[in-house]
């Protein structure tokens, strides 16, 4: 068994049920795990930007740093490792706010919209999905059984 | 003694910031000082100079020949780019120990004003505001009040957070309330007790409420933004996590865009691993640096 630790602007994959990833601290970015529970085939990744036009030189040294080039880049690599598409099952967390976040710099918010105009146009749903709030979140992803657990101050819950 | 009085007591027991520091803020402070007087400084101090020299030479900056010397060091990288390695390592062993109260680990403090400190020169440099070594330095300090205030903090909490849930106050002001003082007036204090410069001390004090200030400026500006983004990206969380508020006016004064703010936290994620791991490398044995007032 291995524990993969996903840090910002990263993904890991794998396909050991045996596995276990997670990832620390998601403030306004976004934690997404995506799993095909035929093969046991998934992925997290940790994204901190919605788009990559912004620095494309940065996108090329770390494509998981935004959305739009890191997204395309996780669903490329567990279908690599034998993941279906249609049967990816789908969950997201993180997103966070700064207190009356409405109109000043809200990136989380624009995190998960993005996200959301990714998956749409790629037929992808989102199965569950614990965004928003003034709260950090540790997400824990089981390779065997597909389990997303999320952590943080106001409790643990499965995804 | 109430418990505002007692948490300030606390300050004169605060150890004392490595003189080094101070001498190093002395002289980029100076409008005619040159890299010599920063090399000058640096090269006193045979452990400050090898981390200095390490950082220079780390694989990220990728030179082909080595740099052997502080003042082939400020030739190749800066006298900026010296002084806010040096200032970064001074202070790690001031702020590498856990903080009770605000739930942060081992480094986490440290973290999360490094990720500041980066992230504000970033800033400064998009923006292309002056005076960077005086806002690095305000930027890693910014938060040390909770170094005195986390050990109070502890029995507090339960009240301070319910009175953030029912009246909808940022964490700070229901510091104040609670403790009668919060982590930024604490901080300042400190400050001043060192007797820094005055854009220091306001940096400190106003950094979560820059609209406040008496005087505001584009040092306390860049600060405050900085520390936003931050927590935002959840540069060493605590307890106290997102519970803060960001400035529009802020963000207006210093004319900084979305496409800014972006540009400004990736570029921080990727220089924070390197320099993170170059300061945490460095031998601490500060105990020639350190006294105590």
């Amino acid at each position: 068994m291995a524990v993969h630790v996903v840090g910002i602007s990263d993904f890991r994959t794998s396909s050991n049920p045996d596995d276990i990833i997670i990832t620390y601290s998601l403030g306004s970015c976004i934690g997404m795990t995506v799993y095909d529970p035929a093969t046991r085939v998934g992925g997290m990744i940790h994204y901190m930007l919605p788009l990559s036009k912004i620095s494309p030189d940065k996108a090329l040294v770390k494509p998981a740093m935004f959305a739009d080039t890191g997204v395309p880049e996780l669903l490329k690599k567990v279908l690599e490792l034998g993941a279906s598409k249609s049967r990816l099952v789908v969950k997201v967390a993180g997103g966070s706010q700064l207190m009356d976040q409405h109109k000043v710099f809200n990136i989380g918010e624009r995190n998960f919209l993005i996200l959301r105009k990714i998956l749409w146009k790629n037929n992808i749903l989102i199965k569950a999905a614990d965004v928003g709030g003034v709260i950090s979140r540790t997400v824990r992803f089981e390779l065997g059984t597909g389990k997303v657990t999320i952590k943080s101050s106001k409790g643990e819950v499965e995804l | 003694m109430n418990l505002k009085d007692k948490i300030t007591a606390k300050i004169s027991s605060f150890p004392t910031l490595p003189v080094m520091v101070s001498k190093l803020l002395h002289v980029i402070n100076e409008p005619d000082a040159g890299a010599a007087d920063v090399a000058k400084i640096i090269q006193y101090d045979p452990a400050l100079t090898a981390n200095v020299l390490k950082a220079a030479n780390s694989a990220f900056l990728g030179f082909r020949s080595p740099v052997n010397s502080i003042s082939e060091a400020s030739f190749r990288l800066g006298t900026k780019w010296i002084y806010q390695i040096a200032v970064s390592s001074l202070i790690f062993s001031n702020m590498k120990k856990p903080v009770a109260g605000y739930d942060l680990g081992e480094e986490k403090l440290w973290k999360h004003s490094l990720s500041v400190a980066l992230m504000s020169e970033a800033l400064c440099t998009l923006l292309r505001i002056r005076d960077v070594g005086i806002i690095y330095t305000a930027a890693l300090l910014h938060d040390m009040g909770k170094i005195v205030l986390g050990e109070h903090l502890v029995d507090h909490l339960g009240e301070i957070q319910s009175i953030v849930d029912e009246q909808e106050i940022p964490f700070e002001k229901a510091e104040d309330k609670i403790m009668g003082i919060d982590h930024a007036e604490l901080g300042a204090l400190i400050a001043e007790r060192w007797r820094f410069p005055d854009t220091i001390i306001d940096c400190i004090r106003w950094h979560h409420n820059p609209d406040d200030a008496p005087q505001i400026s584009n040092a306390l500006d860049i600060v405050h933004i900085a520390d936003s983004m931050s927590l935002m990206e959840g540069f060493g969380y605590g307890r106290d996590e997102l519970q803060y508020r960001m400035s529009e006016q802020a963000v207006a004064r210093v004319n900084a865009t979305s496409a800014i703010l972006e540009l400004a936290l990736s570029k921080t994620i990727l220089t924070m691993e390197d320099i993170e791991n170059i300061v945490k490398d460095m031998p601490t044995e500060n105990s020639g640096r350190e006294v105590k007032t």
